[in-house]
């Protein structure tokens, strides 16, 4: 305790999903706590754990927010319990805390993280290295540039603690979704100057039930610990996979995106599906919107965006950016 | 009169012309001069960035620039343009470096990104522009009876940074929707589930899947309506069981408007709310 600091009591209420693996039976259970405001969460469960309920299963081990071992939801939202602090997550006077989304849960708040580690092995997540950049003896030192390193070097602080994959939206409509820290690293991979696989072959690996899926809903964003942005790693895998000759509804989509603002400043909805879905699929549905637009009392000429004035000076800009950013 | 610039997103525009119309009604509504910022582009819908990510800083910059040259704040209804124009400014406020690379490019048209116009979305524009005080003395007729189920969307919420509520226990669409008379509805099953939109052209059966989740959880616990800000999950979760409403085609009916004046009836599942 800080020095001349008075250590304060508060009182409310941890609500907890527990999961009895013998009975499989899964429920709330409320805990009326009375404990100084200074607690993290993770402190929180390890009071309730010694002084009410020896049972209360969680996992844990750093207490410093560098394990990963103890990623759980609280309040609704995926974290590291011992970085948050309990206090300011009393809402209504209840904390409520569960176990992370999306893998088997053994017991309370301890899930069986093996199936996303199952994922993790999908994307290869080591360094293959290249004989051109990598010395084949341990003399020679193997040198990455500073500006090589920043291309990655944020992703390298994942500490596989899963909170982004417990949180993830893509998960909830599709359980095989390989999950946004896996992407991560093998966006990191791609990254890394020493890395000698092919990125067709990377990309490959991350292409079924992957990058496709994501939903960017942002959430990964908001439950990482350590501020690393999964959703747009993904993003930029999409891109690669775009540059290095992947055609499908998602990259014709990319590419006529770009196109339309360049050319005009917004999007042509009107012959998106044409161009992106193709084949007849995409065609009907085009047709489809001229009816619902002439049904709407639109004009054909109204059905597509048209450039704005002085759009010559935008796509200017548009070059400028390309060039110098 | 309080002026605001509109931004027009994709939401705007072709089959969903209306949401223009039903943006300058709820305007209109509640007193403030909506100003449409011309010029602007598309703020990339997270497509962009497939192309070139900086690219999306630049535009958005430019963006919010045109707003600045006008003298007003941004406001856009959509929960994706406002996640990704935040994000701009955000990362423009924070970085002087890029501000100032992003600024030298815009210098050409005679622009700058000063920021100083802040950024708007339907909700944070009620709760901090209009005040709450103002929304509610707009109202002129009370939805006596309706159990609505409020369904947020992902981007105003997320990431953290530029949440316009607390993302944990938001309040702001609640309060808003409460003094329309109406019985909300929170803590449904898949009430924080993504609507897929985004989906649609990267794995149409993710979208399937996610969109109709949220409306079987707001059916379940008997909501007439599900009610959302965003004009992108209302387009991705339109046209199955459950029907679903802009929180503005709520807004503009208690205030005087027509259901048709608020587009109810072009919604592919029925409305049945009788008034």
């Amino acid at each position: 305790m800080q020095k001349g600091r008075v250590m304060k009591k508060i009182k409310y209420i941890t609500r907890i999903k527990r999961y009895n693996p013998d009975t499989k039976e899964s429920y709330w259970q409320d805990f009326e706590v009375e404990v100084e405001d200074s607690l993290t969460v993770l402190e929180l469960l390890m009071y309730i754990k010694d002084k009410i309920d020896e049972s209360l299963t969680f996992r844990t081990f750093c207490r410093s927010a560098i394990c990963g071992s103890c990623a759980m939801i609280i309040n609704g939202r995926a974290g590291l319990s011992c970085k948050i602090q309990a206090k300011d997550k009393i809402k209504n006077g209840v904390i409520k805390i569960e176990p992370l989304n999306h893998l088997p849960v053994i017991k309370d708040l301890v899930v069986d993280q093996e199936p996303a580690f199952d994922k993790l092995k999908k994307v290869k997540p080591y360094l293959e290295p290249d004989p051109k950049k990598v010395p084949d003896n341990l003399k020679v030192e193997s040198l990455v540039l500073p500006e090589e390193v920043a291309k990655y070097d944020k992703q390298t602080d994942c500490i596989l603690c899963m909170a982004c994959y417990g949180q993830c939206n893509a998960l909830e409509g599709e359980a095989a979704y390989l999950g946004p820290f896996q992407l991560t690293k093998a966006f990191r991979f791609i990254m890394d100057s020493r890395d000698g696989m092919d990125v067709e072959e990377r990309i490959k690996l991350v292409e079924e039930a992957g990058i496709w899926d994501c939903v960017q809903c942002q959430m990964c964003l908001a439950a990482c610990p350590k501020g690393i942005k999964p959703a747009e790693d993904i993003l930029e895998l999409r891109r690669i996979a775009k540059d290095t000759g992947e055609d499908n509804m998602a990259t014709r989509r990319a590419k006529v995106w770009f196109a339309n603002v360049f050319e005009t400043g917004q999007i042509d909805k009107w012959h998106l599906p044409e161009v992106a879905i193709g084949d007849e699929e995409g065609e009907e549905i085009t047709k489809k919107l001229e009816e619902e637009f002439r049904s709407r009392g639109l004009k054909e000429e109204e059905f597509a965006p048209k450039p704005f004035e002085g759009i010559k000076d935008f796509q200017k800009f548009i070059k400028k950016l390309e060039k110098e950013l | 009169m309080k002026k605001i610039g509109i931004y027009p997103g994709c939401c705007f525009q072709g089959a969903d012309i209306h949401n223009y119309d039903i943006t300058v009604d709820f305007l209109n509504k509640m007193g403030v001069e909506g100003i449409l910022l011309e010029k602007t582009a598309c703020c990339g819908g997270g497509v962009l960035d497939e192309t070139n990510k900086m690219i999306v800083y630049g535009i958005n910059a430019r963006n919010i620039a045109l707003a600045e040259e006008k003298g007003v704040d941004l406001y856009t209804p959509c929960n994706t343009c406002y996640m990704i124009i935040a994000k701009t400014k955000l990362a423009l406020d924070s970085d002087p470096e890029l501000k100032e690379k992003i600024n030298k490019i815009l210098a050409e048209e005679g622009l700058e990104y000063k920021g100083e116009a802040k950024i708007y979305h339907t909700l944070n524009l009620i709760r901090d522009f209009i005040g709450m005080d103002e929304y509610k003395s707009k109202i002129k007729r009370k939805l006596e009876g309706v159990k609505v189920a409020s369904y947020y969307g992902c981007h105003v919420l997320a990431p953290n940074e530029v949440a316009l509520d607390d993302p944990e226990n938001p309040t702001v669409l609640k309060e808003i929707l409460e003094p329309l008379g109406v019985e909300v509805v929170e803590g449904y099953q898949y009430e924080q589930t993504c609507c897929g939109y985004h989906a649609r052209y990267t794995n149409p059966g993710q979208k399937e899947r996610l969109a109709v989740k949220p409306l079987e959880g707001a059916k379940e616990v008997g909501a007439d309506i599900v009610a959302t800000p965003c004009p992108l999950c209302h387009k991705a979760m339109d046209g199955y069981e459950e029907p679903i409403l802009q929180v503005t085609q709520l807004i503009n009916v208690a205030c005087g408007s027509t259901p048709e004046e608020a587009f109810w009836n072009i919604n592919k599942t029925e409305v049945k709310i009788s008034l």
